[in-house]
């Protein structure tokens, strides 16, 4: 039994490989010149130095937080490597190692405009700034989205390029000490992806983050920078993925969206980190601040995410809705099987007059995981008008798993309103002997339900997000059954 | 099924309730308005057959700080609790429900609801709501809502167009929202928190 389970969780995360390639790392541990090697290696101006300096100083004080409901194994903050990247070919710097070409392609991530070049548009076009541990590795269609003045790079090239912007914008939705995960990013980040859509522009095609953890002992900290300047459109797309490896790896990364008077964002993620085994070994600890800021009037950011992967999960989009008449909506589904575990929800904090949010979470619990949703709705004084609707489901798969709500509401304006409701339930019985007399398997009829439960969430995914989250869906609940 | 009432401050409520054979459990906390203080209650129900039906109301016109900590475990399955919990804060009230349903590991069969609704009435009032899950059984029902909002102006301006002052429409709208758990009251407190609106 043991085994065919093993096998079945070994088949089914097929991103679990690791790629040979030569690569740099920085010593082990963490200190002020662990960040100094960081910053000189990646050629940092004084004042971002002073920024990561500030960041760590400001962890040193700081405890990890304990009120998630988690069982996070310790962490040994001095026995990661905090900067791994790929060696460069000196003579020719332009070009990508062909192994690591090689493991996107394999990843299904287009980083080379192939098939654009080759003229061949089966699918939407999809500019993907991929990332390998700690460093970006390409960028896609940079030529074509400038010609629109969009600017879509590396984090480390936009504090070259555009050290205006980024000085500006950098950790104003999510400061240096929000919290212990953020601060420690903040001091050791290392690279991640910039975006700017200039004024009245609607990005021409979908914009994609790909992160790639390969190496071992390390952790991931990269930073997402996305900025929508007033009346602009874009849709953001984030994937990834890590090697199967039975020690857990530490990922803490930033997200921060500032969306400007009218602008329209969407950020969607589909999370497939490495789960780690049937046993609850090894898997990504996925610990990340990410959060927008609706900053003019009818500014709009949706967030839609599916979580399936990493042993634990710590994860709050949220959104701070300070323009009149912006609105925001948080669509999640989460499913955990195994060992793993997920604390994840949002926060929405409607300050603006008329500001509107609606959130909508799936919790899908199989195995012997923990699946919670975490939340705060808060309408401050000045947010007449406000209205937020809330609501989470959770399914649960066999009785070995815990399904949770951890709402909180917060209204202090009369003129504000906010709805809350939270079921749970199991895949009925009666569910599964329709589709057993229609001659479908019982693990394909569960994942049928779940595709079906989860299809309020699925629909808002762009097109190739939503089939691989489909995929994912099922994978995952492989040998959840019997 | 008979139902307990406790008007907080006046009367004392147990903390914890624990049912260890199958029987029905009614009770209803009243809040009227001055109360300021915060309420513990534990209901452990360790038996199938159990019914457990518990309200609260509650009215707060001034400087109240009320908080309602609620927590129902459902250590075995097989048993009912619904939970029903109106308020109006008025005032500079602050109020606050904090509900836990928590169903045990193998406590199938378990059925628990909650709902938690308060009106803010006042730009000073604050009302909070915390309602949990949490969950370790399959087999099982279970759901909460918690609403916070304000008096519908469509529901007055129906009412004033046929004559009722404004006050008057206030009023009604609150006594219709409250009236869910009010109706089980006797008659000298409902008058008495009604008059008090």
């Amino acid at each position: 039994m043991d085994e065919t389970l093993k096998d079945l969780t070994t088949q089914s995360y097929a991103q679990g490989f690791v790629t040979d390639v030569e690569q740099e790392f920085v010593p082990k541990g963490l200190n002020e010149e662990i960040i100094r090697t960081i910053s000189r290696i990646k050629d940092e101006p004084q004042w971002l130095l002073d920024f990561r300096l500030d960041a760590f100083r400001k962890w040193q004080k700081m405890t990890q937080p304990d009120w998630g409901h988690l069982k996070l194994p310790p962490i040994d903050y001095q026995d990661i490597i905090y900067y791994a990247a790929p060696k460069k070919d000196k003579d020719r710097p332009k070009e990508i190692d062909p192994a690591l070409m090689e493991t996107f392609e394999k990843l299904g991530i287009p980083v080379g405009e192939r098939e654009y070049l080759a003229g061949v548009k089966d699918r939407r076009e999809v500019a993907v700034d991929a990332v390998f541990d700690s460093v970006s590795v390409s960028t896609t269609f940079r030529k074509t989205l400038s010609e629109k003045g969009i600017i879509f790079c590396s984090f480390s090239e936009a504090v070259h390029e555009h050290p205006d912007l980024v000085r500006k914008y950098l950790a104003s939705v999510v400061p240096a000490g929000d919290n212990f995960f953020a601060a420690l990013n903040s001091a050791v980040f290392s690279d991640g992806s910039f975006c700017y859509v200039p004024k009245g522009v609607e990005c021409p095609m979908d914009l994609s983050s790909y992160f790639r953890i390969n190496a071992s002992g390390t952790g991931q900290f990269e930073r997402t920078l996305i900025i929508a300047d007033e009346g602009s459109r874009l849709s953001y797309m984030e994937g990834c993925t890590a090697p199967m490896r039975d020690e857990n790896q530490l990922h803490a990364a930033v997200v921060e969206i500032i969306v400007e008077k009218d602008a329209d964002v969407k950020y969607s993620t589909v999370q497939n980190w490495y789960p780690g085994d049937a046993q609850g070994r090894g898997g990504i600890l996925n610990l990340v601040t990410k959060r927008g800021i609706c900053r003019g009037s009818g500014a709009h950011l949706s967030w839609t995410q599916v979580e399936t992967g990493s042993a634990i999960t710590w994860k709050y989009p949220s959104t701070i809705l300070k323009g009149d008449n912006s609105s925001s909506e948080f669509y999640s589904v989460a499913l955990t099987n195994n060992w793993q575990q997920a604390d994840t929800g949002t926060k929405m904090i409607h300050l603006g007059r008329n500001t509107r949010s609606r959130i909508i979470s799936k919790g899908i619990s199989a195995g012997h995981s923990e699946n919670s949703y975490r939340g705060l709705v808060r309408i401050a004084p000045g947010a007449d008008g406000a209205r937020n609707y809330s609501q989470c489901d959770s399914l649960l798969i066999g009785s070995n798993c815990g399904a949770h709500t951890f709402p909180v509401i917060r209204n202090a304006n009369p003129a504000a309103t906010v709805e809350h409701e939270a079921t749970t339930s199991r895949i009925s019985e009666d569910k599964l002997f329709y589709c057993g007399q229609r001659g479908i398997p019982e693990e394909d009829a569960v994942g049928l339900i779940v595709n079906g439960y989860a299809q309020e969430v699925l629909q808002r995914l762009p097109m190739e997000f939503a089939i691989e989250a489909r995929k994912l869906l099922q994978v995952s609940l492989e040998g959840s059954i019997g | 099924m008979d139902k307990q009432i406790y008007i907080l401050g006046r009367d004392s409520v147990p903390e914890v309730i624990t049912l260890d054979s199958p029987r029905d459990l009614g009770m209803i906390l009243v809040a009227l308005p001055g109360t300021s203080l915060r309420q513990r209650l534990e209901i452990d129900i360790q038996s199938p057959g159990c019914e457990v039906e518990l309200r609260g109301v509650f009215l707060c016109t001034g400087q109240e700080q009320l908080g309602f900590d609620i927590l129902v475990r459902h250590s075995s399955g097989g048993s009912t609790s619904r939970q029903l919990f109106k308020g109006i804060a008025g005032g500079s009230s602050h109020t606050e429900f904090n509900g836990l349903i928590y169903v045990a590991h193998d406590a199938q069969k378990t059925k628990a609801w909650q709902e938690n609704h308060t009106l803010l009435v006042t730009p000073e009032a604050v009302a909070s709501a915390k309602p949990q899950l949490e969950i370790y059984a399959d087999d099982v029902e279970c759901s909460h809502g918690a609403t916070t909002g304000f008096l519908d102006e469509m529901e007055q301006f129906y009412m004033r167009s046929r004559g009722v002052p404004e006050a008057e429409a206030r009023k009604l709208q609150m006594i219709s929202f409250l009236s869910p758990v009010l109706s089980d009251l006797p008659e000298g407190l409902r008058d008495e928190l009604i008059n008090s609106l």
